[in-house]
C-alpha cells in the first residue's frame, strides 16, 4: 500500500470459532415490524451481533429502514441513523471522515469505531451504486457497506431492481395476457463488479442468511481488515418471493445448492469459495436443478418448462463457461462464430 | 491553479491582516479560521474555485480537515451531512444544477438538524446550460428550513461565513445555512479584505457541540425512524420553532460580531443605501447592488430622490422589520434575478415575498413593482436601473405600471 | 342525513390481502345493486403490509352520495356496524403499523353491531381471547380454516363469498343476500360461489355478548408525546442491553434475555407458536441463531426459550431444529397466556412433559404460504367441505 495512505487502526474482531462461541448480546433486538420469517431482518441481527457495541449503523431507505424503526419504536441497540436510498456509500464516508478528523484533533476519544452502512439491492445495485463505488476507492477510510439483497424493492410492495432474477413476478413485472415474461434482465453481478473495479478495496464477500456463522465472520473480517469493504448478502423474502415463512432457511440453502448464489470471499485479491459453493466448484457436489428452487416460490409460479430451461442454461453457463466459474463472466474461449471482425 | 495571496503567518499580536483575495478565497479563509473538520468537493462552476483554495490550504498544512472529492453533488452533500451528525464541522458548496442534484440531501438536512454551512455560487439552472448568475438555485430550498443569505463583497463573504457557523451551530437553530455568492464577479474578482486573527475567531465561534444528538457508540439513539401521521406534525413543529427564533439569534450574533471584530453591519437583515430622504426605493439581493448603487448616485445628482435596500437574509425573511422600513416609501421596485413561473402576478420570488410581508405588516400600501432582470448572468446595466427607477417614479406619481416587467430583454 | 354503514375487515397482512380486498369490494358492488353508493379502501397506515402483521380494510356504504361524503370525511370509521376477523388468532388483539399499543378486535363494533370471526372454534373459546368491553355486541362465527396465501398466487377457497353471505345475514340493511348472489353471478361468474354465499348466509347466527364478558386483560397502550416533549432531530432512544435472569429452581442468575422493544412487541402477528421440549433439546443453538426476531431467551440451563411476548410465529425455528418434536409450531388459538415455557418446565418438569404430549400435534393446515405449485388447488376441496357443512 502506498505510503500516502493513512489508515486508522480497526477493531480486532476475531472470527467466531463455532456457533457456541457466538455471543448472546443482541444489538438488534426483537419488536421490529418486519414480515414473519424476514431474512433481511436476520442479517441485520447477525450484522449487529458480529459488529458489537462500538459501532454506528447507517440505514438507507428500504425495508430495513421502514420496518425496523417506526418513530418511537426501534430495535437497534447501537446508534443508528437513516440515510437516503442511494446514499449508503456517501454516508459511510462522511461518518468515517468525521471520526477521523475529530479524533486527530483531539476533539473525540481516539478509538476504532465500526462504521457500517446498509442498503437493499435497490439502494446498492441501482440508485446507490455510484456512491458505493466511490467509497470503495478511498483506502484511508475504514467502513463496511452491507447490501442486503431480497431481489426487489421490497418496501414499496415488491418491484424489480437490478438484482431481480430473470422472469420474476413483481408488481412492475406481472405476467399478463400478452406478455408472460416482463422482466428480461439477468441479475447484476454486483460483488465481482466491486472486486474488478476497485483494486485497492481489500475485502469483498458474498454471504447468505442460511450460513449465519460464516456471514458473521465475513462481517467481522470486513470490519477488521481496514479500508472500505463490501458485502453482498442474499436474503430470501417470504413476502416478495411468495413462500411460506417457515421455509426461508431452506430457500436460502437452495439458492446456494443450485449454484444460483455462489458464496465466496475476496481478500486482498485472493478468491476463496466456501460452503457448498466450494464443493460444487471442486466437483464434490452436483448442483441441484434450479427447478427445485424456482418452483418453491410463488414469484416463479408462472414459469413454463421453457422458462425453467432458459434459467438453467444461464446458471450452467455461470459454472461451465465463465472464466472464474460463478464469479467472473469473461469467457474462457470465445465460441465459434462470435469472433470480432478482423 | 489557484494561488492564495494571504500573508505568511507572523509572530505578531493577534490582529486583523489585510489581504487581496477573491470572494471564494475569502470563504476558504473563513473555513480555515473556523477549523472545519470535513470538506467535500465536486467540480461545477463558479462555486468550485473555493474548493481549489481549500485543497491548497490542506496540501500546505494550513487547514487540518478531511478533504474528500465526491463523485456527485448528491454524495458530496451526503458526506458532510453524515459527518455533521457525527460531530464534525463541515463545509460544502455547489452551483446551479449541481445544487439541484443534491436536492435529496438538502431536503433532509434541516429535519435532521444538521448545521451545514454551504456556499452556493449562484448560477442559472439548466436547461440550457449557462454559467451566469441567477438565484433560483439557492432559492429552491426556501421552504425546507434552510437559512439563506446573500452577500455582495469579499469582506461580507468572509464575515458572513464566520457568522454562519455561529448561527447555524447555535443550539436554538441547528439547521443548515447557505451563503449565496453571485458567480463570476464576486467569486472571481479580488478585493481588499480584512482577515481576522485566529484568536478573534476563537472568541467568537465556540466548538460545535451536538450534545445528545451526536452519533457515537456512547450515545445509543435511533435517528429519523420512519414516522406515520401520529408523529410527523410534531416533528415539523420543532423545525418551525427554529424559524420563530432565527431572527433573534441572528441579531444576537451580529451584535457579538461587532463587539469582537469591530466591524459594524448595523441591521443584519438588510442594508439601506440613500434611503433617508428617498421617495422611492429599489430592492434586491446580491451583486446587482453595485450597478444599482452607481445608478442611484447618478440619479441623486439629477435631484431624483431614490434609494436602495439590499436584502441580506432571505431566510428568515424578517418581514416585520422590512415592511416597517419600506412602508414610508411611495413606491418600491423589486429586482428579481430569478423567476417564479406561474406565481401571483407572475413576479419573481423576492417581489412575491415582499408583497406578502407588506400586506400583513405595513400600515400603507405602496405599489410594489416586480422587475425580472439579469437572468443567466446578463449584466444589470446602468440604463437598466434607470429604466426601473423611472417606472417606480411613475408608480409613485399614481400612474399604473405593470406588476411584472422584463428589463434588458431583446424583443 | 341518510343512512351510513361501515364494515371493517381485520386480517393478516399480505397473507389475506387479496381476500380482504375481495370482501370490501364485494360489499360495495353488492350494495350498489340496491342503489347505495360506497367506497372500499385499505388503511393507508398499514401499507406496506408485512406477512402476518394485522391490517384493516374498510367498506363504507351510504343511502346517498351526500351521506357517503360524511363517511369519507374521516380517515377511517371509528364505529362500524360489522367487524370481520379473518383469522381467529387475531382475536387476541392487534398491534399494527398504525397504532400505538394493543387494540381489541371488538373495539370498533357498535353496541348493536356484529363481530364475525372466521374460525373452527366455538364462541366460548373465542371469548377467552376477545377482550371484554363495557358495551354489548353480537358475535357470530363462519366456520373456516383461516384462508392464507401470498403476494402473487391467491387461494380461491370461497372464504370471501362466504363472509359476504354472513354479513348479509348479520346486517341486511347494508345488502341483501340476493344482491350478494347477483354480484357473484354477474362479476365473479360462478354459481358455485353463489351457493357458498347462500349456504353461509343460511347457517350464520350471532349471539349477544353482554358487557364485561371476555378476556380480562388490559390491552397495553402508550401515550403519544407532545412536540415539546420529543427530542429534536427526529431522534429517539435506542435499546439498552439485556442480561442474565433467575433460574426459579436454583435461584441463580444465568443465561441471557435480550432487552425487548416494548413499543411494538409483535406477538399478535403469530398464528402458531413454537412449543419447546427442553428435555430433548441438544443446545445446538440453531433456533436461537436463526430467529430473525431474536426471540429466544438463552435459559440459565443453556437451552432456548421462545419469548412469547415477542415471537411472531414464522416457524423457522421448527424448520432448523435437528431434533424431532423438539420444537413444534402449534395453533396459537389453543393458548391463553404468554408465560415462559421454560419457567413452567423448571417449576414442574413432569407436569410440563405431560402437557407437551397433548399439546404437540400436527396442524392440519400449517402452511400459510406457497410451498409448491398446485398446493392451493389441493387445499381448496377441504375448505369447500367445511363451507358445505357450514
Amino acid at each position: 500500500m502506498s505510503t500516502f495512505v493513512e489508515q486508522k487502526p480497526t477493531q480486532n474482531l476475531e472470527p467466531f470459532k463455532g456457533v457456541k462461541k457466538v455471543p448472546f448480546e443482541e444489538y438488534f433486538t426483537s419488536g421490529h415490524r418486519t414480515c414473519e420469517g424476514c431474512e433481511s431482518a436476520q442479517i441485520m441481527r447477525l450484522m449487529a451481533k458480529a459488529a458489537g457495541p462500538r459501532t454506528i449503523v447507517i440505514g438507507a431507505t428500504g425495508c430495513m429502514y421502514v420496518a425496523n424503526t417506526s418513530y418511537y419504536s426501534t430495535s437497534w441497540g447501537v446508534p443508528w441513523i437513516h440515510t437516503q436510498l442511494g446514499a449508503a456509500g456517501s454516508s459511510a464516508l462522511g461518518a468515517a471522515a468525521a471520526y477521523r478528523a475529530l479524533m486527530r484533533k483531539g476533539a473525540m476519544k481516539d478509538e476504532p469505531i465500526n462504521v457500517i452502512a446498509f442498503c437493499g439491492d435497490g439502494g446498492g445495485a441501482d440508485m446507490g451504486l455510484a456512491a458505493i463505488s466511490a467509497a470503495m476507492t478511498h483506502p484511508d477510510y475504514n467502513l463496511l457497506i452491507l447490501m442486503y439483497d431480497n431481489e426487489e424493492y421490497g418496501n414499496t410492495d415488491i418491484q424489480i431492481s437490478g438484482t431481480s432474477p430473470y422472469g420474476v413476478n413483481t408488481s412492475f413485472s406481472t405476467p399478463g395476457k400478452v406478455k408472460r415474461i416482463m422482466h428480461h434482465r439477468w441479475k447484476k453481478n454486483v460483488a465481482p463488479l466491486i472486486v474488478a473495479g476497485h483494486p485497492t478495496c481489500k475485502y469483498v464477500a458474498t454471504i447468505s442468511t442460511s450460513y449465519p456463522l460464516q456471514a458473521m465472520n465475513a462481517i467481522r473480517r470486513a470490519l477488521s481488515i481496514g479500508g472500505p469493504t463490501f458485502i453482498h448478502c442474499l436474503n430470501p423474502c417470504p413476502k416478495g418471493w411468495d413462500f411460506d415463512p417457515e421455509i426461508a432457511y431452506e430457500i436460502g440453502n437452495l439458492a446456494v445448492n443450485t449454484g444460483i448464489w455462489p458464496l465466496y470471499e475476496v481478500e486482498n485479491g485472493a478468491l476463496k469459495l466456501y460452503g457448498k459453493t466450494k464443493q460444487i466448484a471442486e466437483g464434490n457436489q452436483k448442483r441441484l436443478p434450479v427447478q427445485d428452487y424456482l418452483l418453491k416460490q410463488g414469484r416463479f409460479a408462472h414459469f413454463t418448462d421453457e422458462d425453467i430451461r432458459f434459467f438453467q442454461e444461464k446458471v450452467d453457463e455461470m459454472w461451465e463457461k465463465w472464466l472464474i466459474p460463478g464469479v467472473i463472466p469473461l469467457r474462457k474461449e470465445v465460441e465459434a462464430g462470435l469472433l470480432p471482425a478482423d | 491553479m489557484a494561488t492564495l495571496t494571504l500573508p505568511v503567518e507572523q509572530q505578531k499580536p493577534p490582529v486583523e491582516q489585510e489581504a487581496l483575495i477573491t470572494g471564494a478565497e475569502a470563504i476558504a479563509v473563513a473555513c480555515k479560521l473556523a477549523n472545519v473538520d470535513v470538506v467535500t468537493a465536486y467540480p461545477i462552476r463558479p462555486y468550485d474555485t473555493v474548493m481549489q483554495y481549500m485543497s491548497q490550504l490542506v496540501a500546505d498544512g494550513e487547514l487540518d480537515c478531511e478533504f474528500i472529492v465526491a463523485e456527485s453533488e448528491n454524495s458530496q452533500f451526503e458526506i458532510v451531512k453524515q459527518a455533521s451528525t457525527c460531530g464534525a464541522r463541515t463545509f460544502c458548496g455547489s452551483s446551479g444544477i449541481g445544487w439541484m442534484y443534491a436536492m435529496e440531501v438538502l431536503t433532509v438536512a434541516p429535519a435532521l438538524r444538521v448545521p451545514l454551512v454551504a456556499l452556493v455560487g449562484n448560477r442559472a439552472l439548466d436547461d440550457p446550460g449557462a454559467f451566469g448568475v441567477e438565484h433560483n438555485d439557492a432559492l429552491a430550498v426556501r421552504d425546507l428550513g434552510w437559512l439563506l443569505t446573500w452577500v455582495d463583497s469579499g469582506q461580507e463573504a468572509l464575515d458572513t461565513a464566520l457568522i454562519a457557523y455561529r448561527v447555524a451551530e447555535d443550539r436554538r437553530i441547528f439547521v443548515p445555512l447557505a451563503i449565496s455568492c453571485d458567480g463570476a464577479f464576486l467569486t472571481h474578482s479580488q478585493s481588499l479584505v480584512k482577515v481576522p486573527s485566529a484568536e478573534q475567531v476563537k472568541k467568537f465561534l465556540p466548538k460545535y457541540d451536538r450534545g445528545d444528538l451526536l452519533l457515537h457508540p456512547d450515545n445509543v439513539i435511533s435517528v429519523a425512524p420512519q414516522a406515520n401521521e401520529d408523529w410527523v406534525m410534531e416533528i415539523r413543529r420543532q423545525n418551525y420553532k427554529v424559524t420563530e427564533k432565527a431572527v433573534d439569534v441572528i441579531r444576537e450574533v451580529y451584535a457579538d460580531f461587532e463587539r469582537i471584530f469591530g466591524r459594524k453591519y448595523g441591521n443584519p437583515f438588510f442594508e439601506e443605501f440613500m434611503t433617508e430622504d428617498a421617495d422611492v426605493v429599489l430592492f434586491g439581493m446580491g451583486t446587482l447592488s453595485i450597478p444599482v448603487k452607481v445608478a442611484i448616485r447618478k440619479l441623486r445628482e439629477q435631484g431624483k430622490k431614490i434609494g436602495f435596500v439590499r436584502l441580506r437574509w432571505f431566510r428568515p425573511f424578517a418581514g416585520k422589520e422590512i415592511a416597517k422600513a419600506l412602508e414610508r416609501f411611495s413606491a418600491i421596485g423589486v429586482i428579481d434575478r430569478d423567476l417564479s413561473l406561474g406565481s401571483p402576478d407572475l413576479s419573481g420570488v423576492v417581489a412575491t415575498e415582499l408583497r406578502s410581508a407588506m400586506y400583513t405588516n405595513a400600515s400603507t400600501r405602496p405599489p410594489v413593482l416586480g422587475f425580472i432582470c439579469g437572468l443567466g448572468g446578463r449584466e444589470v446595466t446602468l440604463p437598466d436601473v434607470e429604466k426601473m427607477a423611472e417606472s417606480v417614479f411613475q408608480a409613485a406619481a399614481g400612474k399604473a405600471q405593470p406588476l411584472t416587467q422584463w428589463i434588458g430583454l431583446r424583443g | 342525513m341518510g343512512q351510513l354503514f361501515a364494515v371493517e375487515i381485520i386480517y393478516r397482512g399480505v397473507f389475506q390481502k387479496t381476500l380482504a380486498k375481495n370482501i370490501t369490494r364485494g360489499i360495495v358492488l353488492a350494495a350498489h345493486y340496491e342503489g347505495k353508493p360506497g367506497i372500499s379502501f385499505g388503511r393507508y397506515g398499514d401499507s406496506p403490509e408485512r406477512n402476518g402483521i394485522p391490517a384493516k380494510s374498510f367498506a363504507i356504504v351510504a343511502s346517498d352520495d351526500l351521506t357517503l361524503q360524511l363517511g369519507m370525511a374521516h380517515y377511517e370509521p371509528t364505529q362500524v356496524d360489522v367487524t370481520v376477523v379473518l383469522d381467529d388468532t387475531l382475536c387476541k388483539g392487534i398491534e399494527s403499523w398504525a397504532w400505538a399499543g394493543l387494540h381489541a378486535v371488538n373495539q370498533g363494533v357498535k353496541p348493536d353491531g356484529t363481530l364475525i370471526v372466521a374460525s373452527l372454534q366455538e364462541p366460548e373459546e373465542l371469548l377467552q381471547m376477545i377482550h371484554r368491553r363495557e358495551k354489548p355486541y353480537k358475535l357470530g362465527i363462519v366456520k373456516a380454516i383461516a384462508s392464507f396465501s401470498g403476494m402473487w398466487i391467491y387461494k380461491d377457497d370461497h372464504t370471501d363469498v362466504r363472509i359476504l353471505g354472513a354479513i348479509a345475514k348479520a346486517f341486511p340493511e347494508l345488502m341483501s343476500i340476493e344482491s350478494v348472489e347477483k354480484y357473484i353471478n354477474t362479476k365473479l361468474k360462478s354459481s358455485l360461489k353463489a351457493t357458498s354465499a347462500r349456504t353461509a348466509y343460511e347457517r350464520f347466527g350471532a349471539i349477544e355478548i353482554e358487557p364485561g364478558r371476555g378476556n380480562a386483560e388490559e390491552p397495553f397502550q402508550f401515550e403519544l408525546l407532545k412536540w415539546e416533549e420529543m427530542r429534536e432531530g427526529a431522534t429517539i432512544k435506542g435499546q439498552p442491553q439485556g442480561g442474565p435472569y433467575t433460574d426459579p429452581v436454583t435461584g441463580k442468575l444465568g443465561g441471557f434475555r435480550p432487552a425487548r422493544n416494548d413499543k411494538f412487541r409483535k406477538a399478535t402477528t403469530r398464528t402458531t407458536r413454537p412449543v419447546v421440549n427442553f428435555e430433548t433439546c441438544t443446545k445446538c443453538t440453531l433456533c436461537w441463531l436463526n430467529c430473525p426476531d431474536g426471540t429466544f431467551d438463552v435459559t440459565p440451563d443453556g437451552t432456548y426459550d421462545a419469548n412469547l411476548e415477542t415471537c411472531c410465529g414464522c416457524g423457522i425455528c421448527e424448520a432448523v431444529c435437528p431434533v424431532e418434536n423438539c420444537i413444534t409450531m402449534v395453533n396459537e388459538a389453543e393458548f391463553h397466556d404468554n408465560n415462559s415455557q421454560w419457567l413452567s418446565y423448571k417449576k414442574d418438569k413432569e407436569g410440563y412433559l405431560q402437557w407437551l404430549k397433548t399439546t404437540i400435534h400436527p396442524i392440519e393446515q400449517r402452511s400459510y404460504g406457497f410451498r409448491y405449485r398446485g398446493q392451493y388447488a389441493e387445499q381448496v376441496p377441504a375448505a369447500l367441505e367445511i363451507a358445505k357443512k357450514g
